[in-house]
């Protein structure tokens, strides 16, 4: 009754699929357009981006094409009153691609002080983190550049040994 | 559609009892049917997002505004997201009235919720099944622990579960695999608990997740995606188990998309003949016949088919010649508990992603009556290392923080009680007499509040977590004491209760209806009082043990 070698077939025809639905996204990755935000916002939401997750020892942000997620996830994921606050925030930050790195990062700074006070709805720098984060982190590059993962760990070790620098879970 | 409109036996459901009625029934020679409401999730194949990883779901896992609307009630599940939506129902499609708040929870699919399901699996005790005789509250279970006790053994021996046997009288010895091993913070509260008390103690709980390989199914992967659908069978489901196992006698027809509107009741020969059935899709009705019935569509949904089956007998719904029908509607607590954090044991980590809880057994009204409430609770119990998530709602940005943030961060653990709620006769579901669905089938409505025992019990839940968390060394320990929705716990359960007596209860001790002994209900409408554990792996022993009962029955011409 419980074959054991059906069930793997089924696990591994689950897995075929997954795998196929990553290039897929490769495939449709490049080239890509924004379908919520102008040019010019895009340009400063990149920007964003990367002054909150930058190059380090593993991709920015951008290169995981987070700018290109919240375009996405706002528009469907929040509220109508963070989605405004989100916009209205972008569009007041107009030209801030074009300034000096150390400028940008003082903006965001003076930003986030102002608005971490701020109801979340309200809070443009608190929709970003938000954003930023689930976009980066959860991303394949994130997850597994700057994080760790594993899809199928095999198991649970509950009590190891942290080795030197190493990364947390991504989930 | 079936080849024949008539069978040995009829299950309604296909989900946690369902599938064990069909299971038992099909076994034991019965041709069965099993009508099933929602739409067919055949095991592995239709599991489609087990698999994806985060970047693969629609934006990153996170529920869109058009889920939210479409799910208003589903979708505040805390295994609700882009991976799991599939298996919980569209709340515009199945409205219900809320005389008081009420959460429901549905799955309708093939499976129905026991693909969603916590998979905690303890056995009830005496102190459950005597408590209410004892103190006078509600009317005395019909069974005791012994009833039973065979039933738990052969339950737990075909669905595989594993945990740890604690040896304490309220949590009754199981069948159990190894368990998942603890994290090292949840090792040294273990230590601290012995050093500090002497009637509480960190387990490992008993989980229908299997630690190691049995009857080709398992071990577990350490996904804890679970809710997704196993693709190793690795936790106990109806569609990876039960159904597979009705399916191999040949004597099974499983009928999904088909709604009971009602059971058919020959006055004459005063027994159920069959069920009137809605197909979901096309509105179009059907009769199904069969010498006994299976109810199996979860708590409230059978009690509305039994209150929508009425009769010049039967004027107030099937079998209520009692007048509890519809009442004693429970469900848990859980708002009650605390958090804390731990700096210490910063060079231990983990790997995997561990599908369980720990668990803090019931010590209260145990050895001791308490002053403020009756019953008791149990915790559970969950620890980690912070995650990235712990740098969303900061001020904090840059390589600096980036750096930080993809670090392991400090333990932390969360522990929150599951508390027993009191039989109320008010708490209670009833049929609307003009809102229909859009199947003809009136909107159920639901009253249920949380009374003075609960209250005070969540207080203690509180207090006793804060202290606990305290004695065991650990720091910024927060108690909580949440207001909690009834039905949030989705242990939803009494409405058509067991008992001795017909004037007081709707079934017997063998979940058959007392004045209707072709119709057995199992699902959780049976219960009479709710105890502290996690009441599943009861449902399905009390299922196995009725279908015996009721085929003995058969065998014997006196159904």
């Amino acid at each position: 009754m419980f074959d054991r070698r059906l069930f793997l077939r089924g696990a591994s025809v689950l897995m075929g699929s997954a795998a196929l639905g990553q290039v897929m996204t490769a495939f449709a990755a490049t080239p890509r357009k924004a379908s919520f935000f102008s040019e010019s916002e895009m340009r400063v939401l990149r920007t964003l981006v990367d002054v909150i997750l930058p190059a380090t020892d593993s991709p920015a942000a951008s290169s995981a094409d987070t700018h290109f997620f919240i375009d996405l996830a706002i528009p469907a994921c929040a509220g109508p009153r963070a989605r405004e606050t989100f916009h209205a925030g972008l569009k007041a930050l107009s030209g801030y691609d074009g300034l000096a790195p150390e400028k940008q990062v003082a903006k965001l700074r003076a930003r986030a002080e102002k608005d971490m006070a701020l109801p979340y709805e309200e809070s443009f720098f608190r929709i970003l983190k938000d954003y930023t984060m689930t976009g980066y982190f959860l991303s394949e590059i994130g997850a597994t550049q700057a994080l760790a993962y594993e899809r199928i760990p095999g198991g649970f070790q509950g009590d190891l040994e942290l080795k030197p620098n190493q990364k947390a879970w991504a989930i | 559609m079936a080849a024949s409109n008539t069978f040995d036996a009829i299950v309604v459901g296909s989900g946690m009892t369902g599938g064990w009625a069909a299971k038992e029934l099909t076994e034991k020679g019965l041709k069965t049917l099993v009508l099933e409401r929602g739409r067919n999730v055949r095991h592995i194949t239709d599991y489609t997002t087990a698999l994806k990883d985060p970047w693969e779901l629609p934006y990153n896992n996170r529920p869109a505004n058009a889920d939210r609307k479409a799910q208003p009630i589903q979708s505040t599940l805390y295994l609700y997201d882009q991976s799991t939506k599939q298996f919980l129902v569209d709340d515009t499609k199945y409205p219900y009235d809320q005389a008081q708040p009420f959460n429901w929870y549905r799955g309708y699919q093939v499976g129905g919720r026991s693909l969603l399901w916590a998979r905690h699996v303890f056995r009830y005790s005496d102190l459950d099944f005597e408590a209410n005789l004892k103190e006078g509250v509600g009317i005395d279970w019909p069974i005791r622990y012994a009833d039973v006790a065979p039933w738990y053994e052969y339950v737990e021996k075909f669905i595989g579960a594993s945990g740890e046997n604690p040896g304490l009288p309220q949590l009754p010895k199981q069948v159990l695999q190894p368990p998942f091993e603890m994290t090292a913070l949840e090792k040294h509260i273990k230590r601290e608990f012995e050093k500090e008390f002497t009637d509480r103690m960190l387990i490992c709980s008993s989980i229908a997740v299997l630690s190691r390989e049995h009857n080709g199914r398992g071990p577990c992967q350490g996904r804890n995606q679970c809710a997704r659908g196993c693709p190793y069978s690795a936790y106990f489901s109806s569609n990876g188990v039960t159904l597979p196992a009705a399916a191999a006698t040949g004597n099974l027809t499983l009928q999904p998309d088909a709604i009971v509107h009602s059971l058919i009741y020959d006055e004459n020969r005063q027994r159920v003949t069959g069920v009137r059935v809605i197909d979901a899709n096309t509105f179009t009705s059907t009769e199904y016949f069969a010498k006994v019935v299976f109810l199996c569509a979860s708590s409230l949904n059978s009690t509305s088919i039994l209150l929508n089956t009425r009769s010049a007998r039967f004027p107030n719904g099937l079998g209520n010649d009692s007048g509890e029908l519809g009442h004693n509607l429970m469900d848990h607590h859980n708002g009650g508990g605390a958090t804390a954090t731990y700096s210490g044991l910063l060079d231990r980590y983990y790997k995997g992603r561990r599908s369980t809880s720990m668990y803090i057994p019931r010590f209260r009204n145990v050895s001791k009556r308490e002053e403020k409430f009756v019953r008791g609770y149990g915790y559970e119990v969950y620890s980690g290392r912070g995650s990235w998530t712990r740098g969303i709602d900061t001020a904090d940005f840059g390589a600096d923080f980036k750096k930080e943030i993809t670090r392991p961060g400090e333990w932390s653990i969360y522990i929150e009680g599951y508390g027993e709620t009191l039989p109320y006769r008010d708490n209670r579901i009833w049929l609307s007499e003009d809102k229909l669905d859009r199947w003809g089938m009136p909107h159920l409505n639901i009253s249920m509040t949380y009374r003075d025992n609960e209250r005070a019990m969540a207080q203690q839940m509180m207090d006793d977590a804060a202290e606990m968390l305290t004695a065991a060394k650990l720091e910024n320990v927060n108690g909580f004491n949440h207001p909690i929705v009834p039905g949030s716990v989705i242990h939803e359960m009494g409405t058509a209760r067991m008992g001795r007596d017909p004037k007081t209860s709707v079934l017997n001790a063998h979940n058959q209806i007392h004045a209707v002994p072709n119709v057995f209900v199992t699902d959780g409408s049976f219960m009479v009082s709710s105890p502290t554990q996690n009441p599943s792996l009861t449902y399905m022993a009390m299922t196995a043990r009725a279908a015996e009962y009721a085929v003995g029955k058969l065998k014997a011409g006196e159904l």
